[in-house]
């Protein structure tokens, strides 16, 4: 148990020198032959930011699903003010003020912002729903929080991730008089809607609640966090107090190895290969058309697009697989221009695809890796001898060969692609797709859900592509991501592209283009 | 081959609970359902004779339960087997009223199958057309194409395909050339054997081919394999035009070796058991005969078991309704353990 002083008490902080708001007391749980979480005990005080670090699969979600009711320990206590309660339900969790908000919301998007929080706001045996009363109790929990709504009668869907954010943590608020669970709550946030997220998250550690902050991003860990607790493989491995000084140790803590600091070596730049002119799409009931987009990508470098989701990265990467035919504009590839009527044509042109959604897009779960590895038209017809009749027994030591060189961490390779963790499916689709030789490689969201080690990977063969003389379009709403690749940096902004900014870049200045606050004329 | 025995369990799983129930409806009635069973049994497979019955009735299983197989692996429904195949026949009828005795055997049974194929095949085309063209939803396609079919049957065989001289609605017999040969002193014939070949094919085609890969990566998944590079839609709709191909082949089978005429309800329904058949193979070729042995073996058995024991042939109705309704709970229940961890 660590110490519980500090040294700069305010008097509501001095609420933290107390015996633990919330403790878990040997909390072990097992999925299958995977054990989650190993005897874990942890104090967490009230009027703290108690941050849990770890990699994908130490644990963290799993402890904190527990906390909220969502998953039963297989042994081991939660206490209470020093009473040991039971959470066998959501429910549990809400009667005693424990509350999470997800990474993924659970807001019904056609429905207005009252109609979200009507359900939340609702006694139980009351039966009558009135918008109205609903509506004023929304403004009294909004006042009373410090929380600020967009309007209540907008559809959700509407609203922007950072309104939809805080929706999710009012409501969550409302139940969490106690504990309140965010969950990788900064995925989704431009740098100012996280600014605004943490000044809210350090009133409500003032009013004496336990916040507990999942994440990966240490950088968030230190502006935050009064307390740090590094899970690695189920188990405690680590504990830290504000002020954190050296996060490198940290890291290292949570991925179990020395790290090497690593930068991305300058881009040795050559000819255009791919340029956009001018590109502007039809408008469809969802997302964001682009207007009139243009930039050029030459061999060799890496040009990161910013911008916070929804506003029109979906469509250009659809422009760039070919699958979404430009209204007008002209795409050039290597001097030439070309009108994509499928993503065939350009594949043979020499593009290659990390498209944004690995699951979805990427990968075929259901099919085995090997299958997975073949999902490409280059390497399908190499594989294809005559008659139509696939080469398996070629394609399987193909395969076996790139499952070493990019360490795909792989049962064998017939289980199906579903099986693999996030960072795996990452790896087999660069492997995947970097073994066609592209000219050009369009990566879309190539981290988004990544632990640490895997987003490692991925910057360092990302930017072994462009060294290898790839034109590299990093299409990203992380902007770790994009400071650590781009040669080159540009945001999109409800469907325009702002002005190339070259690096250094000064993140504010990223984060106002992105929210739109500083307006970029399209070139 | 774990993997493939462990694909295995929820057929068998389905198959033993979709008895068990039956089990019990034979029981409510008052039966004893250890005898009925053993009386279809026997009629299944207790002799050479019944044997060779239950390949005979399998074999339009087979081929349907592959068109089913096959569209379902591209991501389609088709639920037009029934069509197809009735479209199949006719136009083997329609080629043997043209060609009567004047083409010699071998020929005649190539074209007339071969109009069998081509003409589910085209049943099965305007329902994939209709689909990629102008986004018709090809369940709805199909089965409204099942009712043209079984009226235009109806119809031809009471007005420019009927009989001559005769007085039922239904078509001359066709003539000897365009007979399938049988293959033993039973009803087994030349067909079953044409259907394990297509099974073969199938099999091959969908596993070993780049075509094959394709097909499966686009039913699978249509946005990662249009991302590949692989043409969906047009493998969406060749995969379609083979089932239906299959299908057609399926009905003209049955009228070569079996009925010889075509009448109304020549179907006792293959096309929609196809897709029970098709289910309980686990959509692969192999399974689908091997589903299409345990229909046509409780089609064969039930007669004996109505006949010895007394409880209506029906019983395996229930069979079949139970073993697809246990199928997609067992999928549904494999799905969700599989996501829990």
């Amino acid at each position: 148990m660590p110490p519980a002083s500090d040294d700069a008490v305010s008097s509501t902080r001095a609420r933290a020198t107390e015996a633990p708001l919330l403790a878990v007391r040997g909390i072990s749980k097992r999925y299958g032959r995977v054990c989650a979480l190993d005897r874990v005990d942890l104090d967490f005080h009230g009027g703290e930011v108690h941050a849990i670090i770890g990699e994908n699969g130490a644990g963290k979600t799993t402890l904190m699903r527990i906390l909220a009711g969502e998953e039963t320990a297989d042994s081991g206590d939660v206490l209470l003010e020093g009473q040991a309660v039971a959470l066998r339900s959501p429910n549990d969790a809400r009667r005693l003020g424990i509350a999470m908000v997800h990474q993924h919301f659970a807001l019904a998007d056609s429905m207005t912002v009252v109609e979200n929080l009507a359900l939340t706001l609702t006694q139980p045996g009351e039966w009558r729903l009135s918008r109205k009363a609903i509506a004023e109790r929304v403004e009294h929990w909004a006042q009373a929080t410090g929380l600020q709504l967009p309007p209540l009668a907008s559809p959700v869907g509407e609203l922007s991730v950072g309104a939809r954010q805080r929706l999710e943590i009012l409501r969550a608020l409302i139940r969490a008089s106690r504990v309140l669970i965010l969950d990788e709550p900064t995925a989704v946030l431009t740098p100012q809607e996280t600014e605004q997220l943490f000044a809210l998250v350090r009133r409500l550690r003032s009013d004496g609640r336990v916040v507990l902050f999942i994440s990966h991003k240490l950088a968030e860990v230190r502006d935050l966090a009064d307390r740090v607790t590094v899970l690695r493989q189920g188990r405690v491995v680590a504990h830290a107090k504000a002020p954190l000084t050296d996060l490198h140790e940290l890291a290292e803590a949570m991925v179990g190895e020395p790290q090497v600091e690593w930068s991305k070596p300058p881009a040795q730049v050559g000819e255009e290969c791919l340029r956009l002119d001018g590109v502007s799409t039809d408008a469809d009931a969802f997302g964001t058309p682009l207007r009139s987009v243009s930039f050029t990508v030459r061999a060799g470098e890496v040009f990161g697009i910013a911008g916070v989701d929804g506003n029109g990265q979906q469509e250009l990467f659809e422009v760039l697989a070919g699958v979404r035919p430009p209204k007008s504009g002209t795409l050039w590839i290597r001097g030439k221009s070309v009108s994509p009527r499928s993503p065939a044509e350009l594949l043979d042109a020499g593009v290659g695809l990390v498209p944004p959604d690995r699951r979805r897009e990427g990968l075929v779960l259901e099919m085995s890796v090997l299958e997975n590895f073949l999902l490409h038209r280059g390497t399908l017809r190499r594989f294809t001898r005559s008659w139509g009749i696939l080469d398996w027994l070629q394609a399987r030591s193909y395969a076996r060969t790139l499952v070493e060189h990019y360490s795909v961490r792989v049962p064998d390779l017939d289980s199906a692609a579903a099986t693999l963790s996030g960072g795996n499916q990452q790896r087999l689709i660069l492997a995947r797709e970097l073994e066609a030789r592209p000219q050009i490689l369009v990566a879309a969201h190539p981290t988004r859900g990544l632990d640490f080690a895997a987003t490692q990977f991925v910057y360092r063969t990302l930017a072994g592509a462009a060294q290898n003389g790839a034109a590299v379009v990093l299409i990203s709403t992380d902007l770790e991501d994009i400071l650590t690749l781009s040669d080159r940096v540009a945001v999109l902004y409800r469907g325009q592209l702002s002005p190339t900014l070259i690096p250094p870049i000064d993140p504010l200045r990223l984060g106002a283009l992105m929210s739109g606050l500083e307006q970029g004329t399209a070139i | 081959m774990r993997q493939r025995i462990a694909e295995l369990v929820p057929s068998l799983l389905a198959v033993a609970l979709a008895l068990a129930v039956s089990a019990a409806v034979v029981w409510l009635t008052g039966s004893s359902p250890l005898v009925a069973f053993a009386a279809l049994l026997e009629g299944a497979v207790g002799s050479r004779d019944s044997l060779a019955e239950v390949a005979v009735k399998a074999c339009p299983l087979i081929l349907t339960g592959l068109a089913v197989a096959l569209s379902f692996r591209a991501g389609t429904w088709n639920i037009g087997a029934e069509g197809q195949l009735l479209v199949g026949a006719l136009a083997m009828a329609a080629v043997a009223q043209v060609g009567g005795s004047m083409v010699p055997r071998p020929l005649a049974l190539v074209l007339g199958l071969g109009a069998a194929a081509a003409g589910g095949a085209l049943w099965a085309a305007i329902a994939a057309a209709l689909k990629l063209r102008r986004g018709v939803n090809e369940v709805i396609a199909t089965i409204m194409l099942n009712f043209i079919a079984a009226a235009l049957v109806s119809y031809l065989v009471q007005g420019p395909l009927m009989e001559q001289g005769g007085r039922y609605p239904q078509t001359d017999a066709l003539p000897p050339e365009f007979v399938l040969p049988r293959l033993a002193p039973y009803r087994l014939h030349l067909g079953v054997a044409l259907a394990l070949l297509a099974a073969l094919v199938a099999q091959f085609g969908l596993f070993r081919t780049r075509h094959g890969f394709e097909l499966r990566a686009a039913g699978l998944n249509a946005v990662a394999a249009r991302l590949a590079g692989i043409p969906v839609e047009r493998r969406l709709f060749w995969a379609f035009v083979l089932s239906g191909a299959f299908a057609g082949l399926a009905g003209g089978i049955e009228l070569s070796a079996i009925t010889r005429r075509l009448y109304e309800r020549f179907s006792p329904g293959w096309g929609y058991t196809a897709i029970a058949v098709g289910l309980l193979g686990r959509l692969s070729p192999i399974g689908v005969v091997l589903a299409a042995l345990f229909f046509g073996a409780l089609d064969a058995g039930s007669n004996t078991m109505q006949r010895t024991a007394g409880v209506s042939a029906v019983v395996v109705y229930v069979v079949h309704g139970c073993v697809i309704l246990f199928l997609a709970a067992l999928e549904r229940w494999q799905r969700n353990r599989s996501q829990g961890t």
